[in-house]
Order: structure tokens, then C-alpha cells, then sequence
């Protein structure tokens, strides 16, 4: 197909498309202003209720953990899919190796990258933590602290090399942590239940209220989550780099 | 409130054109970065906080860092000629 009888389909479908699309926008409610009362009514109960300061974090560990659980599974899922589909080819004996770039020479780092690395390296993966932590407080929360702790296991092998940086990001480890983070969300779902609760009910004391500790079950959810997504991301980050070498047999591309 | 909004619409709009039109691979890593700032600027002006901490935590950093260290790889992979 030609780029002018491409142009010329996509004005046509647009064209199709277009008065859909102004009567949605004249319908639209204004800038702003939504018709849901779901929204006000957490804000206006949550502080009470649970005893959190986010409420972004009491919709998602709490009032909807079960979505959040079943999204937690999903992501397991995936990255146990893309482990199997990268780790197959490679066989599972080297997965816990570092492979071998074959005749590649290694890139020198230069004492500034290394510096500018180890300073930045415990304050990255301190704030993933403090994000992590502050949950029930403030912005943030498993998922992002756990984004950022990932990332920031980069800078090793930024910093220093690779073979350092997959000795220290041992498959085997993030593969257990990744486990723990699924399991302990299925236990909050299950926990409750043993004390005849509902499912993902919770049962635990609440605490005061803007205290590092409070929120009851909202803690350990946020930390199976937080380990669930830190792992999850560094395995992806690991299979995706080794991907990228050849293996000590010979194998691979 | 609205004066703020306009120039972070214009700005993702612009960064988001940035993604598309950059065709080289290190560029458009650099670009979804790019592009990530300005959502996450714009979240924390419509007040979502904990969105923006995502975007910049997945968009800004994690992905474009995954891209990057695998282009440099395969970048470096392929025999001189």
C-alpha cells in the first residue's frame, strides 16, 4: 500500500469516526467535575475507618484488595512466563550464571560512572524502601518502591560489571521473593478466614492513626506486594540483559 | 488551576509526538523518558500523586533503563566491520 492511499484511508476512517467522537465530548461532564460519589465518600471515611492518610493505598490494600491481588497474580504470571520463555532456551542449570558476552571486550568504567554509582546506589534503594514503608502515609507504595529499588540495582552493573552485578542479583533469591510476595497475598486473603472473617477481610488491630505502623492487614498486603514487584522487575531486568549474551557453550546469540 | 494545566497538556502532547518521531532506538528510550516527566508533572498538577510516582518510577526510569542497557548490549555484540 501506497503512503498516499494510506493517508487517504486513515482520513477516511477518521472522517467515519469523527462525529462519534464530538457527540462524546459534547456529552462529557466539565473539566473537573465527575458524577461518581465513590470517590468523596472514601475520602470522607477512610481517615475514620482504617486509621491510613492515603487513601489511594486503603482503595488498593483494603477496600479493593481483592483487584489488587488478582493483579499481583497476573503479574507473577507474566513474569513467570517471560522467565520460562527466555530461561528454556538457556536451560535452567545456567540461570544462576553469568553468561559470557563471547569474544566482546569489556567496557572500561570510568572512576566517576563508579563513584557517581556506589554514592547513588544505598540512597536509590534506601528511598525505594522509606516509599515502600510510608504506604499507608503518603504517596506511593509496594509497586513503585519496588520500581525503584529494580532500577536501582542497575547501577551496579552500571557502575561496576556485569558478572559483580549478577553475583549479587542471584536468580534463585528473587525467584523465592517473588513466591513470598504471591504467597503472603494469598495468606491475607486466607488469614482472615481462619477467624471466620470474610476473605481478605481486616482482622487485624488497627493502630493510630499516622503512625509508621497502622492500617492493620493494608501493611502486609503492601509488603507482599512490594516484594512480589521488586523481584518481579529485577528477574525481568536479569533474563532481558542475559538474553542479550551468548551462554559459555556456545549457544545463544 | 487551568493557566497550569495548558502548558503540561501542551507539553505531553509535545513529548509524545517526540516518542513517535524519533526513529533510533537510543533516542526513543530517551524520548519515553522524557515523555514520562512531563505525564507525571502533569498528574501531580491534576493532583494524583501516587500516579505520578508510578509513571516516574516504571516510565521515567525502569523502562527506558531496560531499553538502554540492552541496546548498549546488543549494540556492542555485533562484530566490527
Amino acid at each position: 500500500m501506497t503512503r498516499r492511499m494510506r493517508l487517504v484511508l486513515a482520513a477516511l476512517c477518521a472522517l467515519m469516526i469523527a462525529p462519534a467522537v464530538v457527540a462524546v465530548i459534547g456529552r462529557m461532564p466539565a473539566f473537573g467535575h465527575h458524577p461518581l460519589p465513590y470517590g468523596d465518600a472514601i475520602n470522607r471515611t477512610t481517615v475514620a475507618q482504617r486509621h491510613v492518610t492515603n487513601m489511594v493505598s486503603a482503595v488498593n490494600f483494603d477496600y479493593r484488595a481483592f483487584d489488587t491481588l488478582g493483579e499481583e497474580l497476573m503479574l507473577v504470571a507474566a513474569v513467570t512466563g517471560t522467565l520460562v520463555l527466555l530461561r528454556g532456551r538457556r536451560g535452567e542449570s545456567l540461570s544462576d550464571r553469568a553468561a559470557q558476552a563471547g569474544e566482546r571486550p569489556v567496557c572500561e568504567r570510568s572512576e566517576a560512572v563508579t563513584l557517581a554509582c556506589r554514592l547513588f546506589f544505598p540512597i536509590i534503594v534506601t528511598f525505594g524502601i522509606y516509599v515502600i514503608m510510608h504506604a499507608q502515609l503518603t504517596p506511593g507504595g509496594g509497586f513503585q518502591g519496588g520500581a525503584i529499588i529494580a532500577s536501582g540495582t542497575l547501577l551496579l552493573y552500571l557502575g561496576e560489571s556485569y558478572r559483580l552485578w549478577r553475583r549479587l542479583v542471584h536468580s534463585l533469591l528473587f525467584d523465592m521473593m517473588e513466591a513470598t510476595g504471591a504467597i503472603v497475598l494469598v495468606l491475607c486473603g486466607l488469614g482472615p478466614m481462619l477467624r471466620g472473617a470474610a476473605f481478605l477481610e481486616n482482622v487485624l488491630p488497627l493502630g493510630q492513626t499516622g503512625a509508621l505502623i497502622c492500617g492493620g492487614i493494608i501493611l502486609v498486603e503492601n509488603a507482599g506486594v512490594a516484594l512480589a514487584v521488586t523481584a518481579g522487575f529485577i528477574l525481568l531486568l536479569v533474563e532481558f540483559l542475559e538474553e542479550t549474551r551468548a551462554t559459555r557453550d556456545g549457544g545463544g546469540s | 488551576m487551568i493557566a497550569l494545566l495548558v502548558p503540561m497538556f501542551l507539553l505531553v502532547a509535545a513529548t509524545g509526538a517526540g516518542v513517535v518521531l524519533a526513529r533510533e532506538p537510543r533516542r526513543q528510550a530517551l524520548a519515553i523518558a522524557v515523555n514520562g516527566v512531563a505525564l507525571s508533572l502533569l498528574f501531580v498538577a491534576l493532583r494524583a500523586p501516587d500516579v505520578a510516582y508510578s509513571e516516574i518510577a516504571v516510565g521515567t526510569a525502569l523502562v527506558p533503563l531496560m531499553f538502554l542497557s540492552v541496546l548498549v548490549s546488543l549494540k556492542t555484540d555485533r562484530p566490527k566491520s
